[in-house]
Parts: structure tokens; C-alpha cells; sequence
């Protein structure tokens, strides 16, 4: 690292590149432990939990006030807040992130070369005119609501449960296992990536040119592309040396409770109610 | 009895280069044996070779009396009564790790046998027990310690209960308490009359558990074959196999040479 004149630290790739995946790493990990606490959602069966997240989103896309999705948005919120999930997390992570990238998308299709209609304000040449905007804010408030009841999902659910619900909801035993392996996978190839980088980092005397470094990351993703087909080969290996032969047996643990279909029924109802309410708004 | 009989093995990992050669050998029921080599030797191969996941270019394996190859273990009777009598405890618990969590991985194997959920519950219960690993029981395995690992991927066999057990660098990344734990392992196995087939560069396992050693050359040929006490005394073939090395240093200002092993 390298101090500047104004103070400022500079990173080179490599420790850039490493602190990032480490720190996804730890994001997932973080994630397992919020998962593990004591909330309202931690206590909700995998599959009543899904279903419900599958009624908000159809729900999501179903209504088109922008007085009901906010409201949506503010459920997830309030859900996050009793699930042991901070607000201001829940809002950076949901508002801040796909909040941001759905603005971006609908940005353009707010203004009069996509969108015709009275003007509401101009910025410079470009002019957002009445109906762009509205649609542009019910885009955002719909990818919010959705994301935020998705991203519900990640954090109160550990992934061996979510694994489970979804081979008990009978989905096909190859796709489950391949989400299993991928996931397993993904946080093995990123600490390889992360000591990879950390490894250039500790013989790095100068800084290398952009040049450098492209031609340095594209060899870097040959090798743990490489390394992720061995890997998947000899893990293929290992489940065939224990028995596997193209189906995929587990064990349920944990049996759904009254709680936990009363759940999917309290949301069902939530979002009926939602739904004739956008009725009568958008009549 | 004799649980494998290899006879004029040769094994090429890619067209014209062999990773085993003029292999011809025997394992009996309930024989301890250590197969020793230098990194590249052919070890681990030999073991995919005995667990039917890989299969002679020449020659012929015979596993409990039936040769092995990728038709007979196609066959569905023959292979569930060889995958639940034969464990591959693989070199890197990460490759063997691949289910969400601990207890599924002790599960998977017994459940692919086909045997009922209670009955699957009582051995991962139990092997848990065993190994004191019941506390990590519901720890996705990518957050485990590397000794946390193997015992996790160690009790994913022994839930199958096979009478064969093939270990590649047990010793690999096991701190020394857990490699103590290791030895109980093997001799508890021992006293239960199940055959052990481990792959290893280090010596000292050998001289602890093996009934039996077999050297692997540098060039895949089998170039010795006897009792632990045997074999550790070929010092000449040892260092020529590169298992040992010169090793130099000096005592109070004297200057001198003897071989030397890395191990436990």
C-alpha cells in the first residue's frame, strides 16, 4: 500500500482484488450466522418461507401503485427489523444496491425521448416528463419489493435448509445437488482466488500497468477455471466411491409446524389484501 | 482371504505416459498395508484402482473374487455391495466434502446403500459419537477447521461401515492431536479385522500402523514389498525412491551426513 500527497491509501489490484473476495467470504459467512439467530423468519419452515417470498413477488408484479409497492417495501422492512436483520443493512444492502441498479435501468425511460407526456422538470436539454417518472418510480419500487423479500430468503435461511426445502417442494434431485456443489464450490475457488492475489501481492515491488495486470487476470482466470473442472471431476469421483449412482437420498430433520403453514396463509391474505387495494387505487 | 488381487497392471494417465507400471500384487482380509512413494509415484492412482474409479490400460483387478471394471459395477447388486464395502477416504476432505452440511455427508453414503432413515440416523449418530464430531453435526463443511474436515470426511465412511478402508495422505493437514485420533482409528479397525490401504509419503505412519509396505518407485513400479521393519531398513532404496534425503549438519563445529525422514 502507498500513501499520496493528499493521505490517501493506494491499493494495488491484487490487494484490491483479495480484500473484495475476502471480503464476499465473510459476507457469506456473516450471512450463515444471521441465519443461525433467533428471529421471527429464523423460526419459519424453509418450504412455508419460500412459498411465501414466491406470493410477495407474484404479488410484486401483479400490482402497479406505487403506494402499494412502497408499502410492500416497507413489509420486507418491517419483516427484516423482526428477524434480527439491522434496518440500515436491510436498506443498503436492498435500496442501496438493487435500488440503485433498477434507478439506472429506468432512468432513461423517464424522460421524453422514451416516454411522451407533460414535462415535470427539465435538466438541461433533457426533459422527465409525468407518466416516465411514475412508471420509472414503480420499476424501482417493484425491483425493491421483490429484491427485499428475496434477499429475506438469504439471510434467514441457511443454505442446508433452503437446499432441503427445495428437494422436499420436489425439485429434481440433480438440480438440488448442483446447487449444493456450486455453492460449496464457489467459496473454495474464491479463497484460491483470494490467496492467489494475496500471493502477487507479497512479491509485488512496483505497481504493474493496466496492461500487466488485464494480462495477468485473464491467466489467473484460466487457472481456476482449470482448477474448478479438476475439482468437480474428483468431487464426482468422491460421491461416486460413496454410492452415488444419478439420484440423491436425503434426510428431512425438521417437520413443518401449524406456525409455519399459518405463515403462507397470513401471507396469502396480506398480499390479497394488497392486491384489491391497487384495485380500487388504479380503478 | 484375500480382498484384491492386481495382476500386470499398467495405467496411463494420458497416451504414452504411465502413472503405474508392472504392477502385480495381492491384499489380504484384514492386512494392514501402507503404500509409500514419492509425491507422483502412483499412489493415489493405486487407490482409485482398488475403489473401481479408475481402470487398468493393461491388466486386470479382482475385488472380492469379481474383476473389477466399469461393466460389473454397473451392475446394481454388485455395486452397492462394493461401494458398502469399500471407503476412499480421499487426500483433500474439500473434494470429499460436498453436501450442505456435516450430517448429511455422514448420511449421504448409507443412504445411497439404500438403507431406511432410521437406521441412518442411528449410524451418523453413533459415528458421530465415535469420533466426537456431534457438535458439527449442522456446520456447513466450508466452515470447518482442515482438522475439523477429516474428521467430518473420515466419519462420512465409516457410516458405510466397509470392511475396506483406502486413505490417500491421511496425515495431510492433521494438527498432532488429531493425528493421534487417527492412529486410534486405524487400530480400532484393526482390532474389528477390516483391511486398511493407505497411501502416504510419511514414514512414520507406516511404522506405526502397518503390518505390511509397499515402496513405489519414482519410475510406478513396485520396488519393495515386506514388513515395516523391512522396508524402513533399505535405507539405500529409500533415498534412491527420494523418500528420505542426505541430510547435513553440524554438532558442536563437527560437520557430518545421515539420512533423514520427515513424518509425525
Amino acid at each position: 500500500m502507498m500513501n499520496d500527497r493528499q493521505g490517501r491509501t493506494h491499493k494495488s489490484l491484487a490487494r484490491r482484488t483479495a480484500d473484495s473476495v475476502g471480503n464476499h467470504i465473510v459476507e457469506v459467512l456473516e450471512n450463515e450466522d444471521l441465519a443461525a439467530e433467533k428471529g421471527f423468519l429464523q423460526g419459519i419452515d424453509p418450504r412455508s418461507k419460500l412459498l411465501a417470498v414466491l406470493i410477495f413477488s407474484v404479488t410484486a408484479s401483479l400490482v402497479r401503485s406505487p403506494w402499494v409497492l412502497a408499502a410492500m417495501s416497507i413489509l420486507a422492512l418491517v419483516l427484516a427489523s423482526f428477524s434480527a436483520v439491522s434496518p440500515a443493512s436491510f436498506a443498503r444492502k436492498v435500496w442501496g444496491s438493487a435500488g440503485l441498479f433498477a434507478t439506472l435501468i429506468a432512468l432513461p425511460a423517464a424522460t421524453q425521448f422514451i416516454t411522451a407526456g407533460s414535462v415535470l422538470f427539465r435538466l438541461g436539454p433533457v426533459a422527465i416528463t409525468r407518466p416516465g417518472a411514475l412508471g420509472a418510480i414503480t420499476l424501482i419500487l417493484r425491483v425493491v419489493a421483490s429484491a427485499g423479500f428475496a434477499l429475506l430468503i438469504v439471510w434467514t435461511m441457511r443454505w442446508i435448509d433452503l437446499l432441503s426445502a427445495l428437494s422436499r417442494m420436489k425439485v429434481p434431485d440433480i438440480i438440488v445437488a448442483t446447487l449444493a456443489m456450486a455453492q460449496k464450490q464457489i467459496v473454495s475457488l474464491m479463497r484460491t482466488v483470494e490467496q492467489i492475489h494475496l500471493a502477487r501481492e507479497s512479491r509485488t515491488l512496483k505497481e504493474s500497468t493496466t496492461a500487466e495486470n488485464r494480462r495477468w487476470v485473464i491467466e489467473r482466470i484460466a487457472f481456476v477455471f482449470q482448477k474448478s473442472v479438476k475439482t468437480a471431476d474428483d468431487v464426482y469421483d468422491a460421491m461416486l466411491a460413496r454410492g452415488y449412482s444419478g439420484s440423491m437420498r436425503v434426510i428431512h430433520r425438521t417437520p413443518a409446524t401449524v406456525r409455519d403453514w399459518s405463515y403462507v396463509v397470513f401471507s396469502a391474505g396480506i398480499a390479497a389484501l394488497l392486491i384489491a387495494i391497487d384495485r380500487m387505487v388504479m380503478r | 482371504m484375500t480382498d484384491f488381487v492386481l495382476k500386470g497392471i499398467h495405467q496411463e494417465y494420458r497416451k504414452g505416459v504411465e502413472s503405474l507400471t508392472d504392477i502385480d500384487i495381492s491384499i489380504g482380509s484384514g492386512e494392514q498395508v501402507v503404500i509409500v512413494g514419492a509425491n507422483g509415484s502412483g499412489k493415489s492412482t493405486f487407490l482409485k484402482l482398488l475403489d473401481g474409479l479408475v481402470f487398468p490400460s493393461e491388466g486386470e483387478v479382482t475385488a472380492f473374487g469379481v474383476q473389477l471394471t466399469e461393466d460389473a459395477l454397473e451392475d446394481h447388486d454388485f455395486r452397492r455391495s462394493f461401494r458398502g464395502r469399500v471407503g476412499f477416504v480421499f487426500q483433500d476432505a474439500d473434494v470429499q466434502l460436498f453436501c450442505s452440511n456435516a450430517f448429511d455427508e455422514l448420511a449421504f453414503g448409507p443412504l445411497q446403500l439404500g438403507l431406511g432413515e432410521a437406521e441412518v440416523r442411528q449410524r451418523v449418530l453413533q459415528v458421530a459419537a465415535a469420533l466426537r464430531i456431534e457438535k458439527l453435526l449442522d456446520r456447513a463443511p466450508y466452515t470447518l477447521s482442515g482438522g475439523e474436515k477429516k474428521r467430518v470426511s473420515i466419519g462420512a465412511v465409516l457410516t458405510m461401515r466397509p470392511h475396506v478402508l483406502l486413505m490417500d495422505e491421511p496425515t495431510n493437514a492433521l494438527d498432532p492431536r488429531s493425528q493421534v485420533w487417527l492412529l486410534d482409528v486405524l487400530a480400532a479397525m484393526k482390532a474389528a479385522g477390516d483391511t486398511v490401504v493407505i497411501a502416504t509419503h510419511d514414514l512414520s505412519i507406516a511404522a506405526e500402523v502397518a503390518d505390511r509396505m509397499i515402496v513405489l518407485s519414482e519410475e510406478h513400479r513396485i520396488c519393495a514389498d515386506g514388513t515395516p521393519e523391512e522396508v524402513l531398513g533399505m535405507r539405500d532404496l529409500l533415498l534412491e525412491v527420494n523418500l528420505i534425503h542426505e541430510h547435513a549438519h553440524r554438532h558442536s563445529g563437527e560437520h557430518h551426513m545421515h539420512p533423514h525422514m520427515h513424518g509425525v
